[in-house]
């Protein structure tokens, strides 16, 4: 016991060293949803708190300007309105004629982005708006250039969202011209492709659009454009590269459909067979 | 003399803070500084190997914390990171303020190296999408970086009011 203690004061920088870095290993090997749980309880209750306040601060500097063009904006878009509530009726009128059944109203909830992740690629984002604004888990975010993530996690004040770059995240899309449905996907959080198979009709310069089939995303939101078709030795699939609408470092308001997600109920299932485990 | 102990894990906390809210505003070109690492290079090359691994350790548990793709990554790499500076201590060498702004860019280097090892060994597809944003990432990113550091070393050379260098 004596030679232990002896080793260890005499050795004390390897062994802290060796000890930190097994328990680091030891944490990298845990299961990721295991991993993922603890991490997101730890940092909510922790830094995000601050990180709030901090960002609130730092916005009032900015906050008489912004006012002022908020204004000169607001009388522009008075008009732009009138002019889209008679197309809106338009549309109304046609689809009753046309008898289609569609659900185009969103209920929209503006948030501001609060805080990013401290990595060089933002892969979440933290938002202004929780629980008491009637934000839950899976609804999706938007901003007026296409689809940027979902919720992930709400508290009452505050919500965390998966951004479409996460490289774990994977997204039903289509093709708006040819219908052609495929999963977005992302290694890097830069470079974006969806494998289509061989034959599937798809060219650069088509609008990516989301499927609807993900249960979360509703249909139609825009994602990016094809940028080039790259076929792979692959005999069955092509890999059909994205450049996403939306920049994914300059986010600063975005929107929260207040939708339900169709797969709500299958999802707790899962999450409740996931803790009896 | 309690301001002299809180001085560090304030300065950390600061330092998150600011990494996390106010850093990516001063990015050029998508390139930011990080201002985690050069505090834990201020850290570890004054107080020595010890201290730089239980701060580097810590340092990367709470970006873990923040964020969670591999709990432990970032742990591990400033652990490795705080050991590698902390070799530097002030105590044992006496190093050039240019020397120092130099250890810092290699570091910057080793650390990125071991966070795309650790990406690797999870999944080995991403190697060749990994290996070019050493150079396109890290090496602008630890300039930035470097160049911050140098300005605090500048600072420090400035002639102060009160006659202290």
């Amino acid at each position: 016991m004596h030679w232990i203690i002896r080793f260890f004061t005499i050795y004390r920088n390897i062994t802290s060293f060796c000890a930190l870095v097994f328990v680091s290993l030891w944490m990298m090997s845990s299961t990721p949803v295991k991993q993922e749980k603890i991490a997101r309880i730890l940092s909510f209750s922790i830094f995000y708190p601050f990180q709030f306040y901090i960002s609130q601060t730092a916005r009032i500097k900015n906050i008489f300007s912004e006012n002022r063009k908020l204004k000169e904006d607001n009388a522009a878009q008075a008009a732009a309105i009138a002019m889209l509530k008679e197309q809106a009726q338009e549309g109304a009128r046609l689809e009753g004629l046309l008898s289609l059944r569609g659900n185009y109203t969103y209920d929209l909830q503006v948030a501001r982005v609060v805080a990013r992740e401290p990595s060089s690629v933002s892969r979440s984002v933290i938002i202004s708006v929780g629980k008491e604004n009637g934000v839950a888990a899976y609804m999706p975010v938007i901003t007026s250039l296409g689809a940027v993530g979902k919720v992930v996690l709400a508290l009452p004040h505050m919500a965390l969202v998966q951004l479409l770059n996460d490289p774990s995240n994977r997204t039903s899309v289509l093709a708006q011209r040819s219908r052609e449905v495929g999963i977005l996907e992302t290694e890097n959080g830069e470079e974006f492709f969806i494998r289509y198979r061989t034959h599937a009709d798809v060219a650069p310069g088509d609008t990516i659009v989301t499927s609807g089939l993900g249960g979360v995303y509703l249909k139609g939101l825009t994602v990016g454009a094809v940028t080039r078709v790259v076929t792979s030795r692959d005999p069955l699939f092509k890999k059909v590269f994205v450049v996403m609408s939306v920049d994914f470092n300059r986010l600063e308001d975005v929107f929260v459909i207040r939708v339900k997600s169709q797969w709500t109920s299958f999802r707790s299932e899962l999450d409740s067979l996931e803790r009896r485990q | 003399m309690i301001m002299h102990y809180l001085r560090w894990p304030i300065l950390f906390v600061a330092c998150f803070i600011l990494q996390t809210s106010f850093v990516p505003s001063l990015s050029v070109l998508g390139v930011k500084p990080d201002l985690l690492m050069i505090v834990l290079f201020f850290f570890s090359i004054r107080y020595g190997v010890m201290a730089g691994v239980f701060v580097g350790f810590f340092m990367g548990l709470a970006q873990d914390l923040y964020t969670p793709a591999i709990l432990g990554q970032n742990a591990l790499t400033k652990t490795i990171i705080g050991a590698c500076i902390g070799l530097f201590n002030e105590k044992v060498m006496r190093t050039d303020p240019f020397v120092k702004t130099i250890i810092l860019f290699v570091m910057f280097i080793v650390h990125d190296s071991v966070f795309m090892l650790v990406l690797l060994m999870k999944n080995t597809n991403h190697f060749f999408v990994m290996v070019p944003d050493l150079f396109v990432k890290t090496i602008p990113r630890a300039l930035y970086s470097a160049a911050i550091a140098a300005l605090f070393y500048a600072w420090e050379f400035l002639p102060k009011p009160s006659g202290r260098r």
